[in-house]
């Protein structure tokens, strides 16, 4: 109780001094201010770019993916008819094995029933030629269940013009990527070539174009019906080469995806591997701004420990008068203590508003990308996260910047003063 | 039978700058409540710092000092200050108010931070204060606008709000005109003989120093007989 109104007058008396030095104190609330705003705006925009960016990306990649990859066999066949025997065996060729997953379907259905998952699709994917009249481009063909595909990528929201539904009732009917409806020229409703990669000829209808905004998917990608690709390939019904899977916790995706290898023999990947570079990407950028925000946070609080180191010089003959009424050395920090305290809690509060209504005016302004083709604003992330970093920052710098000169103040030796 | 209020044992105080000297041999004196005593010696003889040791605020000496029973020597700067609060007022030579503050405030400031009172009747006491001292029309004006006389008799109220067992003077007149000082000697003259208060004052001022109830006079920081 003692403790607290000593604190109280200590306060007012803080206050007084704030009060009595009006430009100074506005000036270095200011400097705090301005740290804040700039930290709240600059990570507010570059966390709304990564956002955008992880959004554009994962929406073309799954949680979770299972599929065969063509490897050199781990042991060579001398090995296992003479074991215990050294044998040489030069150039071994990769082992040739089927890209389909083994009871493929079944395991689509399987997968459907496991709680942590979203939604799963089994699909076909195969290199392939687009041709018209003589020019061939190389690409690849995407044989989905559209609804099964749909509820992992959104695909509806990215069509363009046509539609997916036709894919299931029209035969040999793709949706092509905007790229490359642009290099083939081709528009809904014209005519295209499929060669395969046997060497087989088919004759398909472009009903639709969709852009993802991601150029490589765009450039060479197109979708067609599971049965219109099995067909193209000469395969059975059963034949899939990808499970794609979207967990409800996408986080379980590493742990799930060692547990779906082991369990069913297939190679495996999650998001956070496909991404890799992407995410070192987004903390790189994010550690550039922590950075740059504390610089200004230090130079705000060199302004405070200015402030306040030249206050305590004018104010020696008033510390040494408050210590001989009986004024403690703890009562004499608290002093100003709280005066950096005002200056950075009320500075970073103002910095918060200012930078929010910066980020704010910032997520207005129109912008337009042929990259990021989904993009109508800039990017601006609200998440309230930086506002509490911002706000510990501001707090945590004007503390220490006023700690060093009230320590010096409780220091003051009275006599030396009041003696003359 | 009267009590000392403060005991003074064979106190000895160095200067260590700019070379070692010793300031104060071998001090011993009583003190008796409700005495008005004087300090006096030539500049150097240690006067003023013997009023600080006194005060509480220097603590680097050897030796004893008893204020009111209690022993000062190795005591925490918070028990000081609290010590000070309580029973110890200051008038000093360059009266020393809080400039930003109002008149008002300053007399109550020591009294706030005791935290005896509530804050409504410290302003209340500090007002009958000014009155007695006659500046009770310049209590809501800024400190640093009174004329030095008046500084002084507010510094004096100060000095009294907490009714303290000892006022302490640094040449409290030693800056004031011959009118303003005869009213400040009258004011603790008045103080000592009717409030029975103690005043201890340092000054080099020999009318003054003759019309106290004793003088304590200093030669080379030792106690002349």
């Amino acid at each position: 109780m003692k403790t607290f109104t000593n604190i109280k007058l200590s306060a007012t008396i803080a206050f007084t001094h704030m009060r009595a030095r009006l430009k100074q104190t506005i000036i270095a609330t200011a400097g705090v201010t301005f740290g804040i705003t700039v930290f709240v705006f600059m990570v507010s925009f570059i966390q709304g770019s990564n956002d955008f960016m992880q959004a554009v990306a994962f929406e073309q990649s799954p949680h979770l993916r299972l599929y065969n990859e063509i490897l050199t066999a781990p042991s060579n066949i001398l090995d296992r008819a003479e074991p215990g025997i050294i044998n040489m065996v030069s150039h071994v060729k990769p082992k040739d094995i089927l890209l389909n997953l083994k009871d493929g379907p079944q395991i689509v259905q399987a997968l459907q029933q496991d709680p942590r998952v979203a939604a799963v699709s089994g699909s076909v994917n195969t290199q392939v030629f687009y041709r018209l009249g003589s020019s061939s481009i190389n690409g690849t063909i995407n044989g989905i269940r559209f609804e099964q595909e749909n509820a992992l990528f959104n695909l509806q929201a990215k069509l363009v013009e046509g539609s997916f539904r036709e894919l299931s009732t029209l035969p040999n009917s793709i949706v092509v990527g905007v790229g490359l409806a642009k290099r083939l020229n081709v528009k809904t409703g014209d005519p295209l070539e499929v060669t395969t990669e046997k060497g087989n000829n088919f004759s398909v209808k472009v009903v639709g174009i969709f852009k993802t905004g991601l150029t490589d998917i765009d450039k060479q990608q197109s979708y067609a019906s599971l049965n219109t690709v099995q067909r193209f390939l000469e395969v059975p019904m059963s034949y899939i080469t990808d499970i794609k899977i979207k967990l409800h916790n996408m986080e379980l995706a590493p742990a799930m995806s060692e547990e779906l290898q082991a369990k069913y023999g297939f190679h495996g990947s999650d998001w956070k591997q496909d991404n890799a570079a992407l995410l070192a990407g987004d903390a790189l950028r994010k550690m550039i701004v922590y950075g740059v925000a504390v610089t200004i946070l230090l130079v705000a609080g060199f302004g405070i420990f200015n402030i306040l180191t030249m206050m305590i010089y004018e104010k020696m003959k008033d510390i040494a008068i408050l210590k001989a009424m009986g004024f403690s050395d703890t009562d004499i920090r608290w002093i100003f203590l709280i005066q950096a305290l005002i200056i950075g809690i009320t500075g970073a509060l103002i910095g918060l508003l200012f930078g929010f209504l910066a980020a704010y005016g910032l997520s207005k302004v129109p912008y337009k990308s042929d990259v990021m083709i989904t993009l109508d604003h800039l990017p601006v992330s609200f998440s309230a996260v930086y506002y509490v970093t911002g706000f510990t920052f501001g707090i945590l710098t004007t503390t220490l910047a006023g700690y060093l000169p009230s320590r010096k103040a409780a220091g003051v030796d009275p006599i030396t003063i009041l003696r003359g | 039978m009267t009590m000392n209020l403060i005991e003074v044992r064979n106190i000895n105080k160095y200067f260590y700058q700019p070379t070692q000297m010793q300031v104060l041999t071998d001090v011993s004196l009583d003190i008796e409540k409700g005495h008005f005593v004087s300090i006096t010696g030539k500049s150097g003889s240690g006067k003023s710092t013997l009023l600080y040791l006194l005060s509480t605020m220097d603590t680097a000496f050897e030796g004893s000092i008893r204020i009111n029973g209690e022993e000062m020597q190795g005591k925490r700067n918070r028990w000081l200050a609290d010590f000070r609060n309580h029973h110890i007022g200051f008038v000093f030579q360059f009266h020393y108010l809080l400039p930003e503050f109002s008149v008002l405030r300053n007399v109550m400031l020591p009294a706030l931070k005791l935290a005896r009172y509530s804050p409504a009747e410290v302003e209340h006491r500090a007002m009958d204060l000014l009155k007695l001292l006659g500046v009770d029309v310049q209590a809501t004006k800024r400190a640093s606008l009174l004329s030095g006389g008046q500084q002084q008799r507010v510094a004096i109220a100060r000095a009294l709000i907490n009714e303290p067992l000892i006022i302490m003077g640094d040449e409290p007149t030693g800056n004031l005109d011959s009118q303003n000082a005869a009213i400040v000697f009258d004011l603790f003259r008045q103080l000592s003989s009717e409030r029975g208060q103690t005043i201890l004052t340092v000054t080099h001022d020999d009318d003054f120093a003759k019309r106290s109830d004793k003088v304590i006079h200093l030669v080379d920081g030792k106690v002349a007989h």
